[in-house]
């Protein structure tokens, strides 16, 4: 009985703090389909402006433009990093020496430097490169980071050593047994960085607002930005922007985290 | 032989006539302009763009939308980079920020003195933000005339009438909010927890800043900042004025109807007209003024922004003759611009015509633009200074401290260190 007890309370705790974690993202929905008084005036039902706030936001800015951009420029960065990261993490715990070992801690110390000291090195660079408002400057300066190299790393030093001594025997180049061997057990590493890169790239501020020039470039946090810089907002349409922004990681979040589960079970087998 | 010879004639004269056809294309002068408000400034400079395309329809105007701190974040960049190929011709600047733009990035920015632009016939008070040693570096725009926007049907209940709130004292005000408040449960004024802007408008209405005219920084021997500071915690202390968490908050006080009125730059009734239920019902008059202060006046800015013309820009002189046909010398503009975007010009020649004239529906048929003009023709002139920003947040931590106990005199003091180690020796 006690112990019954102690459970439902456990859960009620937990059910709590889950409905307060929640709670903004289902106030953002609810409020994409209300007026900007009704917002502010704290309606917390959903309200029958959602095509009017649509037909708002259209006519403020070039969503589908911005979608576009996010998705490709996301996507490029997070399949790039995954690639070179995955490698180079791969190279450092599987060829390692003394040497490379240095070179990480190097590697791991510059995580440590914020990224505005660097803005203006790096402007100066693409834009003497003449690569400004480019998917490329947008990509390259976090192709490579330490962080996912060392994620690659750490689950490189679990990978067994036998099996790649065992494959060597047999036969079989470097690279084989990275892309064949390494690549699909560490499916799990894989979806986790992907998680992470995909995230950080989708909401990506500061650089693309100083290196995409164009207005055709702009991304979908630089739109919701415009969408609050008047002396009156729209949080009706500002919300449903929002939304609208929030829906693909969402979305690639389920996905992976259903691949990720499959991982983890697939490596246990 | 001879035929290759006209051939070749022939193709090159083809080839003569196409170049000078893209010669005549390139004449096409495009000027880039970046601000960032669909409502009002994109929407004036299309306007504008309307305008300067019958005087000169070569010149094509390309408005970047960019929100103002991203503007600021991209211009330093851009110019401590030296890759000022990638700022636009023409910009949209905040006037709090101006000075200290145009001292930080000498050069950057074109002097507009003996432009043939007339300052004379904006604002006074406009002109003196825009200005920095005496040289003018923008065009003056958008109106920041503060307002004291009262609830009528909220004065009625306690027995009040807007004439009550004309040309009064801050004593007054604090007297006739208390009455609201023990008669309606409403208090006459709310502003956001920690921000300066209700305090650095009743500096201004007293022509007084926080640097002297030195540019020394004046914030703990400052009398009327002392007593701007007894006024805001007694309002506070009174229930008379009651402190909202985000600017979100504030606005929902004004719609929600739980505060009798609002104290800020006319752009606030942008703001206000959202909430159509409440027509009618508002109407609005000049500021409280100090009382010991020497210059005090019932009348003083919040906000405002202002058009530079970029050094950088290839083509600076289409740039200025395109802004003083149209925001320095188009009453036409500022007439088409009012109705739908609310937003008041400092240009005075508009400030006459009819359309400025118009009683307004949503404040009880009062002449609100009329009422604004005349505000801004009085409001007291200041120099920002460069280290504006660093002395709002100075004043500003300084007014929270001294809410939650502190003494007042000596978190002043503390502000006005603060302001002289962020300035340096």
């Amino acid at each position: 009985m006690k112990r019954k007890l102690f459970k439902g309370l456990k859960y009620l705790v937990l059910l709590v703090t889950s409905l307060l974690s929640l709670f903004p993202l289902l106030w953002m929905f609810v409020s994409a389909t209300n007026t900007s008084v009704d917002i502010l005036t704290g309606r917390l039902l959903p309200g029958s402006h959602l095509a009017e706030n649509f037909r708002n936001l259209l006519a403020k800015a070039d969503v589908g433009r911005a979608l576009w951009n996010s998705l490709r420029n996301a996507s490029v960065a997070t399949i790039a990093s995954l690639v070179v990261c995955s490698i180079a993490g791969y190279g450092f715990e599987v060829y390692h020496d003394k040497g490379k070992d240095f070179l990480m801690r190097i590697l791991l110390l510059s995580m440590m430097i914020p990224f505005a000291a660097i803005m203006i090195p790096l402007f100066m660079m693409f834009g003497r490169a003449d690569l400004l408002s480019t998917t490329t400057a947008f990509v390259l300066p976090t192709v490579s980071t330490a962080f996912l190299i060392f994620l690659f790393r750490q689950s490189a030093r679990y990978f067994p050593k036998d099996i790649i001594e065992a494959a060597r025997i047999e036969g079989m180049g470097e690279l084989g047994i990275f892309f064949k061997m390494y690549v699909p057990i560490m499916r799990s590493t894989y979806a986790t960085a992907a998680i992470i890169t995909f995230m950080g790239a989708w909401n990506s501020y500061l650089w693309p607002l100083i290196i995409m020039q164009e207005p055709e470039s702009i991304t979908m946090p630089l739109l919701i930005s415009n969408l609050i810089a008047g002396y009156v907002t729209d949080y009706g349409a500002l919300m449903l922007a929002v939304a609208i922004s929030v829906l693909p990681t969402i979305v690639i979040f389920l996905a992976l985290q259903q691949n990720f589960a499959e991982g983890i079970i697939s490596s246990m087998k | 032989m001879k035929k290759s010879v006209s051939l070749l004639l022939v193709l090159i004269m083809v080839f003569a006539v196409g170049s000078n056809l893209v010669l005549a294309q390139t004449d096409e002068v495009t000027i880039t302009v970046w601000c960032w408000d669909p409502a009002f400034n994109i929407y004036a400079m299309e306007e504008a763009a309307k305008i300067y395309k019958e005087i000169a329809p070569n010149v094509k105007i390309n408005i970047v939308e960019t929100p103002w701190d991203d503007v600021q974040t991209k211009l330093t960049t851009a110019v401590m980079a030296g890759q000022t190929g990638t700022l636009p011709d023409i910009l949209l600047m905040q006037d709090n920020a101006l000075t200290k733009n145009v001292t930080n990035f000498p050069g950057t920015f074109v002097d507009l003195t003996d432009s043939g632009i007339d300052f004379t016939q904006f604002a006074d008070f406009k002109v003196a933000h825009t200005t920095v040693d005496g040289r003018n570096y923008a065009v003056p725009f958008d109106n920041g005339a503060a307002i004291n926007a009262l609830r009528l049907d909220i004065l009625e209940e306690a027995g009040y009438t807007l004439d009550d709130f004309k040309d009064i004292t801050w004593t007054e005000y604090i007297e006739m909010g208390k009455d609201i408040l023990a008669k309606t449960g409403k208090p006459l004024l709310t502003n956001v927890a920690d921000s300066p802007d209700q305090i650095m408008a009743m500096l201004q209405s007293a022509g007084v800043w926080m640097f002297d005219e030195d540019g020394d920084v004046f914030i703990a021997e400052n009398d009327v900042l002392k007593e701007i500071v007894e006024i805001y915690v007694e309002m506070v202390k009174s229930g008379v004025l009651v402190q909202v968490n985000d600017w979100e908050q504030y606005i929902s006080t004004i719609n929600r109807g739980t505060a009798a009125g609002t104290i800020n730059g006319c752009w606030i009734i942008g703001s206000i007209v959202g909430q159509a239920d409440q027509k009618g019902l508002w109407g609005i008059t000049n500021i409280p003024r100090l009382e010991r202060a020497a210059n005090a006046s019932n009348y003083s800015n919040q906000g405002g922004s202002s058009w530079v013309v970029l050094s950088s820009s290839k083509q600076a002189d289409v740039a200025i003759d395109f802004l003083a046909h149209t925001f320095a010398g188009s009453v036409e503009l500022y007439e088409t611009i009012l109705p739908s975007s609310g937003a008041l010009a400092t240009y005075l020649p508009a400030g006459d015509s009819d359309v400025y004239n118009e009683p307004h529906e949503f404040f009880a048929g009062q002449r609100v633009y009329a009422d604004i003009t005349d505000f801004a023709s009085k409001v007291p002139q200041i120099s920002y200074g460069v280290y504006n920003y660093e002395a709002r947040d100075a004043v500003g931590t300084a007014i929270a401290q001294i809410l939650a106990g502190a003494d007042m005199n000596s978190a002043l003091q503390e502000a006005e260190e603060t302001v002289k180690f962020l300035m340096g020796p």
